[in-house]
């Protein structure tokens, strides 16, 4: 028996259909573009983890299984220390730019009227807008304890000079300096904007009822805010563990291995040594970190808010 | 009958003198047109001739020698048009010394003819040699005179020719020549209140020639940077390269392990282990660190410009420096106030040894440029290396390497640097590494730890050198070109 087709009902699934064909359409360059220049490469790095592949050696890739990273988790090159200082430098700095970017971002939105506001802004914001390869390019001269300003300075005050970059004591911390001078005004922005979020009329609610600044800082702007500042957190987060055009310019990793976070190392058997399979599975340990990371992070953040609802 | 006999006479005088003029107008057309018919025929002769080519050169960023090559290159360009009759245009890349290998690399590994000839450094001969990315030149240099060229010394063809060491393949040509001088100020030296305290001090006169410092040991050179070192005005008695960028510490570390009978591998073996980490080379560290105390704050991070800096800015008394940045080691607020003389002996009595580093590099050529390119790229070797251009290299302040323009008269004479680099350049008194595939590698390895001991971050230069022998044997060994790891390794750390 031929199926009898509902002409009524029939004119809204031809509409959905060709819908569906539409963002088809609009999505494919999409897409397209995240198959090309995404998801190719990640398999590509990902095939490449489990072979043996110098670029120089002129031998076609050799398929070594799990033995790139093997060699990894075995602390080959020093994985576990470069990671331990990129955590440090993840933790030290971002916690150092949201507290400093919170405290300025609050101190500029409740001077509203403050004259030239916009131009503090707006030279507070010049950091985050440079190339780092040219801030770590002048901070190396900055530090320089021949002729770098800094030193100057130090002397002039009567202290000896201290070789900020050469000193294992000190070179870290020195980049540390510079990636906060850098991103502390990424979280300013970051905390205008969650100020922003806030309805006015809480605020002005809790201003009315006199809530010491502590109770509204948590229970107005906190609640609100909270979200575009844990954004902003990891977002640096993200940005900070992959930091290599920062330190390349001013200490390439040293002193010895001072600075030598993980993206320098993975710069360094990439495309210095050409390792492509030791450095493809040194890539595939730092995403899976990364993911982690992200996904920790993004679960905290979903937890607060479930429990808030 | 006499008449005729007269006549016959002078018509057979008339005839000759003809004769000669016609040989004469011939001779004259010929000799005239000589240029022009040898021209024709030499443009006839090369296949490009008539044709426009455009020439990549792949340099060095802020190297001098490096861009002196580019700097001349318009020469070849008329050389060109009047030798072979095609025009020909160049282009320039360039990148620092530490990124050089990376840009050259990314490009050759594509295939690409993107740079026709490359400044490369002499120990990346292997690694560009190896993957088949540039030409070997020996049947080359073979089928063109004016590429067999006598060579000053050995270590040149050692150095910026040939790989793998020993053998007798040859894959660049010298581009520039270079060796580690010392520079000193000569007007200092020349103060004769300087003189007098120097005598006081240590009972010998203040070593001011030329030879008085061929002969100098580091021992007797501590007591004139000693001197020299004077904290409270700013001034210091030397210089220099501690710094872990490219191979900066490196190459000034090498001269104080292989002048005291150190050594840093077995290249036929690949072994490192045992060799590199010998009790003699972590002296050689110690000695290398204790001179730190001479030099300006900030050494640690002396490399090549820092050198440069703080000599022209009269922060220091002398540097040990590549010959090849000379020019730049002498501003003109200098001229005539620095004297070059070669570095110091290590060690003490007969046993003293001078062995330096080489430094220089080779020209290369791309292994995939089309035939057009790659006849222009053997052109203009040739014409690198003819005597006159070799002269103007010199005359520019590059360092030629071949015998002829090494050996001339004047050559000592046209850059105060000349004679200690030509002296440095001979056998025996420098010497280069490896030329190994796997030398950025074993290099970046080595910088980091070097630079950990240097900078105090590792104390134990044996702990140091244990971790980079085990290191560096163990890349070796992934490679196929060394016996694996003792069991010692393991424990290394740095």
């Amino acid at each position: 028996m031929a199926a009898v087709t509902d002409p009524i009902a029939a004119a809204p699934r031809r509409r959905a259909d060709s819908h569906r064909g539409l963002v088809f359409i609009l999505l494919a360059p999409v897409l397209a573009f995240f198959v090309v220049f995404n998801t190719i490469p990640l398999l590509w790095l990902l095939g490449l983890s489990f072979h043996n592949f110098s670029l120089t050696s002129g031998m076609p890739p050799e398929f070594v299984g799990f033995q790139n990273y093997y060699q990894l988790w075995l602390g080959r090159n020093n994985f576990w220390g470069d990671l331990s200082r990129t955590f440090t430098f993840v933790a030290v700095g971002v916690t150092i730019q949201t507290l400093l970017g919170v405290g300025l971002g609050l101190l500029f939105w409740g001077s509203r009227t403050m004259p030239g506001r916009r131009i503090a802004l707006t030279l507070l914001f010049a950091p985050m807008v440079l190339t780092p390869v040219a801030t770590g390019t002048f901070f190396r001269f900055i530090y320089d304890p021949n002729f770098g300003v800094l030193n100057q300075m130090i002397q002039g005050l009567g202290l000896p000079m201290v070789d900020f970059l050469g000193s294992p004591a000190t070179a870290y911390w020195a980049v540390l300096a510079v990636d906060c001078w850098m991103w502390t005004p990424f979280m300013i922005l970051m905390t205008l904007a969650a100020l922003g979020s806030v309805p006015k009329a809480e605020l002005e609610a809790a201003e009315i009822d006199r809530l010491p600044f502590r109770k509204r800082f948590t229970l107005v702007i906190l609640h609100h805010g909270k979200f575009i500042l844990m954004l902003g957190i990891l977002l640096r987060v993200i940005d900070s563990f992959k930091t290599l055009d920062l330190i390349i310019p001013m200490t390439k990793g040293g002193p010895g291995q001072q600075t030598r976070l993980v993206a320098v190392e993975l710069n360094k058997q990439a495309f210095e040594s050409f390792n492509m399979g030791f450095s493809s599975a040194y890539a595939v340990y730092l995403l899976l970190v990364s993911i982690a990371m992200t996904s920790v992070f993004i679960f905290v953040l979903n937890l607060r808010r479930r429990r808030g609802s | 009958m006499a008449r005729s006999t007269l006549i016959s006479a002078r018509n057979q005088l008339i005839m000759p003198r003809r004769r000669l003029l016609k040989g004469a107008a011939a001779f004259g057309a010929a000799t005239l047109g000589a240029p022009f018919i040898n021209r024709l025929h030499a443009q006839e002769a090369h296949p490009l001739a008539g044709q426009t080519i455009e020439m990549s050169i792949l340099g060095i960023a802020g190297w001098l020698p490096s861009s002196l090559g580019v700097q001349m290159s318009p020469m070849f360009a008329e050389f060109a048009k009047e030798r072979y009759g095609y025009d020909v245009s160049f282009t320039f890349a360039e990148a620092p010394f530490a990124d050089l290998f990376q840009k050259a690399a990314t490009s050759l590994a594509t295939r690409s003819q993107e740079f026709n000839i490359i400044i490369s450094d002499s120990q990346w001969l292997g690694a560009l040699a190896q993957p088949g990315w540039i030409v070997q030149l020996n049947d080359i240099i073979a089928q063109n005179p004016e590429l067999q060229v006598e060579w000053y010394s050995p270590i040149v063809v050692d150095t910026y020719m040939k790989y793998p060491d020993g053998s007798d393949q040859l894959w660049g040509l010298p581009q520039e020549g270079d060796t580690i001088a010392l520079f000193l100020r000569q007007d200092m030296l020349d103060d004769p209140a300087e003189q007098q305290a120097f005598q006081e001090a240590h009972g010998m006169p203040l070593p001011r020639t030329f030879e008085e410092y061929e002969n100098l040991t580091m021992a007797d050179f501590e007591k004139v940077a000693a001197h020299f070192t004077r904290p409270d005005q700013n001034l210091y008695g030397t210089a220099m390269q501690y710094s872990r960028v490219y191979d900066f510490v490196s190459c000034y570390l090498y001269p104080f392990m292989w002048s005291q009978g150190g050594d840093i591998w077995n290249p036929d073996t690949g072994e490192v282990v045992g060799i590199l980490n010998s009790d003699i080379n972590a002296t050689a560290m110690q000695q290398m660190k204790d001179w730190l105390k001479y030099q300006p704050p900030g050494a640690t991070n002396f490399g090549i410009a820092e050198e440069v800096d703080v000599f022209t800015q009269g922060r220091v008394f002398s540097a040990f420096q590549w010959a090849a940045v000379g020019l730049s080691m002498i501003p003109e607020s200098l001229q005539g106030k620095v004297l070059v003389v070669p570095p110091p002996k290590h060690g003490t009595g007969d046993s003293a040894g001078r062995i330096y580093t080489m430094g220089g590099q080779p020209w290369v050529l791309n292994a995939f440029n089309d035939d057009a390119h790659m006849r222009v790229g053997i052109d203009f070797l040739k014409w690198w290396y003819q005597p006159e251009t070799a002269v103007e290299f010199a005359r520019r302040g590059g360092n030629p390497a071949d015998a002829a323009t090494l050996n001339s008269p004047d050559f000592d004479t046209i850059n105060p640097w000349n004679r200690a680099y030509k002296y440095m350049l001979t056998d025996g008194r420098s010497r280069d590494f490896w030329h190994h595939p796997k030398y950025a590698e074993m290099l970046a390895l080595q910088q980091e730890g070097f630079s950990a001991f240097m900078t105090g971050q590792n104390e134990d230069a044996k702990a140091v050198l244990d971790y980079i022998a085990c290191g560096q044997q163990q890349i070796l060994a992934d490679a196929g070109n060394a016996p694996m790891v003792p069991d010692m390794c393991y424990s290394t750390s740095l």
